[in-house]
C-alpha cells in the first residue's frame, strides 16, 4: 500500500514535470514584457495579451516555413512509400535469387552511425548540386535501411497466397505491389508517416546547412535563426511564437494519440 | 551443314538460356531495386567512401583538392580541443545513463503497478516529443535563467542560486536533464509495451505467494525485460556517443568548452573553420569506435527479434 502511494505519487509528479514546461509557453505567451521579465515569474498571467500573437504573426512568415516542411515531408513520404516499399516488397514477396544477399547490401548501411558521414555527406550533396533544393531531402530519404527493414518486416507477414493468386490471374508484379500490398499497407505507412513528420518537423540543423536562405528553410530552421538565436525580440513575443508553433502537433497528437500510439509500438523498437 | 550447326549451337544456348532464366523471368523484381540501390549508393555508400578519401586531402572548394597524406589525422591528434570533446562526450554519455537511462523503466513499472489512468499517463509522457525540440531550446533557457521558476523557487527554500547554464560544472548536467525530460516518453511506451506483455497469472500467482510490489518487480518484471534493457542501453550508447545538437544549440559548446562534445567538435571543425578534411579524419576514427557498437546492437536485435 505505501509502496503503490509513492508510485502513485511519482506519477503526479511526472505528469506535472510534463505539463508544466508546456503550460509556461502558454502562459507566457499572454504575458507583457514586463511580467514574464519579472522576478520570481508567476504562472499565470494577470491580463491576456492576445495581440502579442498578432505580433508574432507580423514577426516571421509562419505560413511560408511551414510550407517548407510540409513540402519537405510530403516528398520524403513518397519517396520512402514509392522507392523503399517496392523494394520492400520485392525482397519479400517476389522470388528473387540472391535477395538474401542483396538485403544485406542496403541493410549494412545501419552499421554505419550517421555522424561519422555528416561531413562527406554534405561534400556530396554539394558535388552533385543539390544544395538549396528540395531534392536533398527528398532523395536521401530513399537511402534509409531502417524504414526499408520496417516495411520489408510488415511486408513479411502478409499472405504469400493473395499474390500468387494474382500471379495465376495474370497480373504483374507492378500490380501486384499499387493494388495489392500497398493498399494493404497502410498502417505501416502510417507510422512511417509519423516518424517522417516528427523528423522534419524538428530537424533544424541539417536544413540550416543545406538551404541557403529564408525562403526554403523548414520551420524548424526559420524558428532557430529567428526566434531562439534573436537578441532584440521580446520575451512575450518569443513565446507567443513558440506556442503559436506547438499548438498545431500537441492538438493533431491530442485528437489521434490513440491511432498515433498504436502505430508508434508497430514501429518497434525506436528511439 | 547448317543443321548440324544448328544442333550444335542449340544445347549451349539452352544451357545459358536456363543458367540465366531466373533471372531474366524476375527481370521486372529486379527493375524494382534499381530506384531504391541508386539512392542507396549516391546517398550513403559514396559519402561513406569519400569520407574515408576525404580524411586524406585538403578540401578546397575553390582552387581543388590536395593530398596531405595522414596530416589530418595529426592535426586531429594535436588539437588538445579533441581530448577535451573526447572527455566531455564520455561525461555525457555517463550522464545521460545515470540521470536519463533508468527513468524510462522506472515509470513503465510503476504505470502498469497502478493499472488506472493508463492512457492519460502514456499521453502525457509523450507529450514533450510532440513538440518541436526548437521550441525546447527557447523554453529551457528561460525555465534555467538565473531569474527563472526554479531559480524563483530554490530562492524561495532560501538555496542558492544555480547558474544551469554558465556554471561549467552544471551546464552538461542541465542539458541531459532537459533532454532526459524530452525524450523519455518514447522510451517508456517501449518500455511499457514489453511489461504489459507479461503474463498476468505470473503475477497472481506471485500475489498468492504473498510476494509484494517489490518482490513482484524484481523477479518477474525486470527479468522479463533484460534484453530489452540492454538492448535499449547499446542504442542509447549508441546515440549519446554522438550527440551535438542540444549542446550547439543551447550552449554552442560552451562555457569553457564545458559542452563541447566529439560530435560538435567535427560540426566546428567542417562548418565554422571550413576543414573539411580534418572532419573527415574525426569521422573515420568515430566509425572505428562506433562500429563496434552497432554490430552488438544488430547481433542483439536480431536475437531478440526472432
Amino acid at each position: 500500500m505505501v509502496m503503490l502511494a509513492i508510485m502513485s505519487l511519482v506519477i503526479l509528479f511526472m505528469v506535472f514535470t510534463m505539463l508544466y514546461p508546456i503550460g509556461v509557453t502558454f502562459m507566457n505567451s499572454l504575458k507583457t514584457v514586463v511580467e514574464v521579465n519579472s522576478f520570481p515569474p508567476k504562472f499565470l498571467p494577470q491580463g491576456l495579451e492576445w495581440q502579442n500573437f498578432e505580433e508574432g504573426w507580423h514577426y516571421m512568415d509562419i505560413p511560408m516555413f511551414m510550407k517548407n516542411t510540409l513540402i519537405i515531408f510530403g516528398g520524403n513520404v513518397l519517396v520512402t512509400v514509392f522507392v523503399l516499399g517496392l523494394a520492400a516488397f520485392t525482397l519479400s514477396k517476389l522470388n528473387l535469387p540472391h535477395r538474401k544477399l542483396i538485403y544485406f547490401f542496403f541493410l549494412m548501411t545501419l552499421f554505419i552511425p550517421p555522424s561519422t558521414y555528416i561531413v562527406p555527406n554534405f561534400v556530396n550533396l554539394k558535388d552533385l548540386g543539390l544544395l538549396n533544393s528540395f531534392w536533398a531531402f527528398w532523395l536521401p530519404a530513399g537511402a534509409s535501411a531502417f524504414n526499408m527493414l520496417l516495411l520489408k518486416s510488415f511486408f513479411d507477414d502478409i499472405n504469400d497466397e493473395i499474390f500468387e493468386a494474382s500471379r495465376i490471374d495474370g497480373a504483374s508484379n507492378w500490380y501486384g505491389f499499387t493494388r495489392i500490398a500497398l493498399p494493404l499497407s497502410i498502417p505501416i505507412i502510417a507510422t512511417l508517416s509519423i516518424f517522417i513528420f516528427s523528423a522534419a518537423w524538428n530537424d533544424w540543423f541539417w536544413p540550416s546547412l543545406v538551404m541557403h536562405g529564408d525562403p526554403k528553410y523548414p520551420l524548424a530552421t526559420a524558428i532557430y535563426k529567428k526566434v531562439i538565436q534573436a537578441t532584440g525580440l521580446k520575451q512575450n513575443i518569443k513565446f507567443a511564437i513558440l506556442a503559436m508553433v506547438s499548438l498545431p502537433p500537441i492538438v493533431v497528437f491530442l485528437v489521434f494519440q490513440k491511432f498515433i500510439l498504436r502505430g508508434l509500438h508497430l514501429g518497434g523498437v525506436k528511439g | 551443314m547448317d543443321q548440324t550447326a544448328a544442333a550444335n549451337v542449340q544445347p549451349a544456348t539452352s544451357a545459358k538460356r536456363r543458367r540465366f532464366a531466373p533471372y531474366r523471368k524476375n527481370w521486372s523484381g529486379y527493375l524494382f531495386l534499381v530506384p531504391a540501390a541508386a539512392l542507396f549508393v549516391l546517398f550513403l555508400w559514396v559519402p561513406i567512401i569519400k569520407g574515408v578519401v576525404y580524411s586524406f586531402y585538403d578540401i578546397d572548394f575553390v582552387n581543388g583538392n590536395t593530398y596531405v597524406g595522414f596530416d589530418n589525422y595529426k592535426t586531429v591528434f594535436n588539437d588538445s580541443e579533441v581530448g577535451v570533446s573526447v572527455k566531455n562526450t564520455l561525461y555525457y554519455m555517463a550522464l545521460c545513463l545515470l540521470i536519463g537511462f533508468w527513468v524510462p523503466i522506472l515509470f513503465a513499472i510503476a504505470i502498469s503497478e497502478i493499472r488506472r489512468f493508463q492512457g492519460i499517463f502514456r499521453v502525457a509522457a509523450y507529450l514533450p516529443n510532440v513538440i518541436p525540440v526548437v521550441v525546447l531550446y527557447g523554453l529551457w533557457r528561460w525555465i534555467y535563467d538565473p531569474v527563472g521558476p526554479i531559480n524563483a523557487f530554490l530562492g524561495k527554500l532560501g538555496a542558492d542560486q544555480i547558474l544551469f547554464m554558465t556554471d561549467t560544472r552544471w551546464s552538461m548536467v542541465s542539458l541531459v536533464i532537459m533532454e532526459t525530460w524530452q525524450q523519455f516518453g518514447s522510451g517508456m511506451l517501449i518500455y511499457l509495451a514489453a511489461v504489459l506483455s507479461i503474463p498476468k497469472d505470473w503475477y497472481e500467482a506471485a500475489e498468492i505467494d504473498g510476494a509484494g510490489i517489490w518482490a513482484r518487480v524484481r523477479h518477474i518484471t525486470l527479468p522479463s525485460i533484460k534484453g530489452l534493457i540492454v538492448l535499449m542501453l547499446i542504442m542509447q550508447l549508441i546515440a549519446t556517443s554522438q550527440g551535438y545538437q542540444s549542446q550547439l544549440a543551447m550552449l554552442d559548446g560552451g562555457p569553457l568548452n564545458a559542452t563541447l562534445t566529439y560530435g560538435l567538435k567535427i560540426v566546428k571543425y567542417a562548418f565554422t573553420r571550413l576543414d573539411y578534411g580534418v572532419a573527415s579524419a574525426m569521422g573515420v576514427l568515430m566509425f572505428l569506435v562506433l562500429g563496434g557498437l552497432a554490430v552488438v546492437q544488430f547481433r542483439m536485435q536480431n536475437r531478440g527479434g526472432n
